[in-house]
């Protein structure tokens, strides 16, 4: 990079974009850093890092089609995590840094204190305009649907997108369900009026109201993970006879749970069906 | 088939490991080893006939990751495994192209804490780098603190020769530990002070010694890993009030412990301290 040469961050961008996609993103885009007013303070791109101007979004990394056509739900359980579109930021960063000398940092995939996100990616993908929050929670994108999403802050000054001005939820065929039965695919997969998670509402084919039960869908999304494993515990330890506490170390749900945290590459969320059932993206998981 | 010629192949397969994602590489002559470590840990041990070690580095956090004033960033970012697949993927083109054996080298603890084969002694003996002041970190003269995988082939490479110069101390520190008697790492963690590090310069401006209290630095840098979960556990079933355990069990702390030993990135060690005031490596951290 000669330092005399001023740089062009039109073409940068243009850069950026086509070495996320060749490193497999399926989408990119950028949301400036002075844009995250939604978020509550300490969770910016600015409390990551200092003099931050732009969050890179990356998408991609979901479900193939061949996964969601499997009859063995469990399939889903132990293939699909966003670990790829992670591992890819992971490089990106580092091509921001080597390529055009600004710092970039990866928004880490874990929590911080209090199990909350350092920088929320769902926030960050809205504003990037890779898609839009859907009635059963997850950012969808128009053609693709259900994506994992991964994100960058960096000083680099980049062109960035807006927020889409039509949301990819509702679907067109969820508003007129919605008006015909008072519910969506979603809703009516898991309502939450009926011990599900999701509940909410469509006025002018847009989502008016939203309910989404985090604790209980955690409770059924993470069966084999951290809170799983947590979970195994408790009960194992609450139990007073040996012989059936040893048992329940060796039962296959204690078992999976530590496998499910290991590199075994388990997904996080074991539920996926408010996504199975969601038109939007669906052309994409049609195959022959 | 490949050139034969050591000085061809050594160059290509460098060039190779550099494209693959490393930040330095060199090869060492397994002979090296045999006045540093003990029969058994040799790597002719590993892989008989060992002919070359190839050792790559890789930088691990951005800049970007350096600077970010929450600490947390780097603990669940620092790492990201980019030395360990640019290692599989020379070991894949030594056997493919040359019809060579390749291994990777083991590098984690298979009994006690200590490494079948140590990557420090590798970075050293191929070249990369020195052992220094701040709990013995082999620092390259150009990035400072590397992350290192090795690979260990029959294939005969050109090795490199070892560093005449010692990376550690830079002149800034000879020329503060004169005037102060404190190096920057070692004024971070000093061990009269509750810390991990001391040590030395000599009139040359040399290591004297230096003296690293690695069960106290453990304590501070793994704070959320295998340690703080074995830890936590043993309180955890040592409590007998159930509601207490229950609590423990579900604690902001644990289940850090828990998601720090998934594969979910997070970082080994949650302390950088005495790299971080480290000049070495400095100027490769300073971007716009």
């Amino acid at each position: 990079m000669s330092a005399a040469r001023p740089l062009d961050f039109d073409a940068a961008r243009a850069d950026l974009d086509a070495t996320a996609r060749r490193s497999g993103a399926l989408l990119t885009g950028v949301a400036a850093a002075d844009a995250f007013d939604a978020a509550p303070e300490g969770r910016r791109p600015g409390d990551v890092l200092p003099r931050a101007r732009s969050v890179f979004v990356l998408g991609g990394a979901q479900p193939r089609a061949g996964d969601w056509a499997s009859p063995n739900y469990q399939h889903m359980e132990v293939t699909t995590t966003s670990d790829r579109i992670q591992t890819i930021a992971l490089k990106m960063a580092h091509v921001i840094e080597d390529r055009y000398g600004y710092y970039a940092v990866c928004v880490p995939p874990g929590v911080d204190r209090g199990q909350q996100p350092f920088v929320s990616i769902a926030l960050a993908a809205e504003l990037a305009g890779c898609g839009s929050r859907s009635l059963a929670g997850p950012v969808l994108h128009h053609e693709y649907g259900f994506m994992y999403y991964a994100a960058i802050v960096t000083t680099l000054p980049l062109p960035a997108n807006r927020p889409l001005d039509a949301p990819a939820c509702p679907a067109p065929e969820c508003v007129d369900m919605y008006a015909e039965a008072g519910t969506t695919p979603c809703l009516k997969a898991c309502p939450i009026e009926d011990g599900g998670c999701l509940g909410g509402r469509i006025e002018d084919a847009r989502v008016a109201e939203r309910r989404y039960d985090a604790a209980r869908c955690a409770t059924r999304v993470q069966n084999y993970w951290v809170p799983g494993f947590q979970h195994a515990l408790k009960e194992t330890l609450k139990e007073p006879d040996p012989e059936k506490q040893k048992m329940m170390l060796f039962s296959s749900l204690f078992t999976r749970t530590l496998w499910s945290m290991t590199y075994s590459n388990v997904s996080q969320g074991q539920c996926a069906e408010c996504m199975r059932v969601c038109p939007v993206g669906s052309a994409r998981r049609r195959k022959q | 088939m490949a050139d034969p010629e050591p000085v061809q192949q050594t160059r290509r397969i460098k060039e190779f490991a550099l494209a693959a994602g490393a930040d330095v590489v060199g090869i060492a002559d397994p002979r090296r080893w045999d006045e540093h470590v003990p029969e058994g840990c040799r790597p002719d041990d590993i892989l008989p006939r060992a002919a070359s070690v190839v050792v790559v580095g890789t930088r691990g956090p951005t800049a970007g990751a350096w600077r970010s004033p929450d600490h947390r960033v780097m603990e669940v970012n620092g790492y990201d495994f980019r030395n360990d697949a640019a290692i599989h993927r020379v070991a894949d083109l030594i056997e493919h192209d040359y019809d060579r054996y390749a291994i990777q080298a083991p590098g984690l603890p298979t009994a006690g804490h200590l490494p079948p084969f140590s990557m420090m002694l590798a970075a050293v003996l191929a070249g990369l780098g020195t052992r220094s002041l701040a709990a013995n970190i082999i620092l390259n003269p150009k990035y400072g603190l590397l992350y290192y995988s090795a690979c260990i082939t029959t294939l005969e490479l050109e090795p490199d020769p070892m560093l005449e110069q010692d990376v550690c101390p830079h002149r800034m520190c000879v020329e503060s530990y004169r005037r102060f008697g404190k190096t920057p790492c070692l004024a971070a963690c000093p061990v009269e002070e509750g810390g991990c590090l001391d040590g030395s310069i000599d009139a040359d401006g040399r290591i004297d010694h230096s003296y690293y209290d690695r069960e106290r630095c453990v304590s501070r840098a793994m704070n959320f890993g295998i340690n703080s979960f074995q830890k936590a556990l043993a309180d955890i079933v040592a409590e007998a009030d159930a509601e207490r355990r229950d609590t423990m069990i579900h604690s902001d702390f644990f289940s850090r412990s828990c998601s720090a030993i998934t594969h979910y990135k997070e970082s080994v060690a949650q302390c950088f301290e005495c790299m971080r005031v480290c000049p070495i490596g400095r100027a490769e951290r300073k971007l716009q």
